[in-house]
């Protein structure tokens, strides 16, 4: 007859269930212990280099860059963060301030360009807006669009378009551009400034439709001004990439 | 036409300014700019009188360069706002001979009034020709000013009664008070 188990049998796997437990647990804090340590360092470490690197990063825009993408590859977005260690370095004020600058940009050459400026526009203007202070920190187009992205938050009010080959574009008032009106922009950046229906079928072929489609809404977002004196067609002007109006002074 | 020493604004070598524009929010800076415009023109060429009719006599309104002229219609309706803010008047009911005034009639009547006071040439009659062309006047931002307009200002005076303007045959002066 087989033998029951017995009580003493369930005690004791009981105790060694426990027993397990308990160096599990043990296991578990030493290596909860190691990381906060380890987390510690790397924290000592990074803001030592940000504290000792700080003036590098608030003058060099090519250092900047490289920190950025640094911090980035780890997971850390220095510009999120305006407290804690990070406001040691004032990276993220760095780019709140330009950011500002920017609206004011936007804000101040948006009764002539309707909302949209070129990337090297914007960075023109804004470098002489901060004026004959701030000379030493030099302010690079990658710091603009990283600036300007943020802006983003405040919802469609703030775009950066894409324009090919490096080139960017920030649009400032609401109102989404889609791909169709950023290949207008770079038919236009590459013409004078202006496109037509016909040219758009010549280099892009598109469909008559597809093109006035585009087009009229530009007009109507206020980014495009119609031309009714050309003998041919009707041709659709850019303020923004017009190169008087972007060497305009007022 | 004639060559004009004027610095034009970027928009006048922008070919849609000539187009009155379809969309409001762009044709009202296109409005702005245009009145701005005309102002400064007039001002550096000393035009008093614009007849539209004759609009494409002035470069103002027709750019060669870029074959581009602003239509007769969209002239008048710059004009037509430059009057609300006192800087046009019509001069005959079917609006085609208008005077610009850069300088609005008040603003004249009080630069004339100034210069006056300054010289302490109250209660004398002077001559129109004298305060607009003599020697006196010769640094005053209304030397030269067009007997018309400046009649028109001289009025704004004497509905304040500061002046009294005497309009005879042989003689055209003002009495400043």
């Amino acid at each position: 007859m087989r033998r029951r188990a017995g009580l003493g049998a369930i005690q004791k796997q009981k105790l060694e269930q426990e027993k397990y437990k308990d160096k599990g647990n043990e296991i578990q804090e030493n290596q909860f212990e190691q990381m906060t340590k380890q987390l510690e360092v790397f924290k000592i470490n990074l803001e030592e280099f940000a504290t000792k690197h700080k003036n590098e990063i608030r003058k060099n825009p090519e250092f900047r860059k490289q920190f950025q993408e640094m911090c980035a590859s780890i997971g850390v977005d220095p510009l999120s963060s305006g407290k804690g260690f990070w406001s040691v370095l004032g990276i993220g004020d760095f780019y709140y301030e330009l950011a500002v600058q920017i609206v004011e940009v936007c804000l101040a050459t948006n009764y002539k360009n309707g909302g949209l400026i070129g990337l090297d526009e914007l960075r023109t203007r804004l470098i002489k807006a901060r004026g004959q202070s701030k000379q030493h920190q030099e302010i690079s187009k990658d710091d603009l669009i990283r600036a300007a992205q943020k802006l983003k938050i405040f919802g469609s009010g703030f775009n950066v378009v894409p324009m090919g080959k490096g080139k960017y574009m920030v649009q400032s008032v609401p109102g989404e551009l889609s791909m169709d009106h950023s290949a207008i922009l770079q038919q236009a950046e590459k013409n004078q400034a202006f496109v037509s229906v016909s040219y758009l079928r010549r280099e892009l072929s598109w469909e008559m439709e597809r093109s006035q489609k585009a087009l009229e809404h530009m007009v109507n977002q206020g980014l495009a001004w119609v031309d009714l004196q050309n003998p041919q067609e009707k041709l659709y002007y850019f303020p923004s990439l017009f190169t008087a109006c972007v060497n305009a002074s007022s | 036409m004639s060559e004009v020493d004027i610095e034009w604004p970027w928009q006048y070598s922008f070919p849609p300014f000539f187009t009155l524009q379809p969309h409001p929010e762009t044709r009202s800076k296109q409005v702005t700019a245009w009145k701005s415009l005309i102002l400064t023109y007039c001002q550096k060429t000393k035009t008093y009188v614009i007849d539209v009719r004759e609009a494409s006599q002035f470069p103002v309104f027709n750019n060669a360069a870029i074959n581009r002229k602003l239509e007769h219609s969209v002239i008048v309706s710059i004009l037509c706002e430059l009057q609300k803010h006192g800087n046009a008047a019509p001069l005959d009911k079917a609006k085609n001979r208008w005077e610009i005034y850069w300088h609005t009639l008040e603003e004249w009547a009080s630069m004339v009034y100034e210069f006056v006071s300054n010289r302490g040439m109250q209660n004398t009659v002077v001559t129109l020709y004298e305060l607009a062309h003599g020697e006196d006047t010769r640094e005053e931002e209304f030397h030269g000013i067009q007997q018309e307009v400046f009649v028109k200002a001289l009025r704004v005076l004497e509905r304040e009664r500061k002046c009294e303007v005497i309009m005879d045959d042989d003689m055209q002066g003002v009495k400043f008070f």
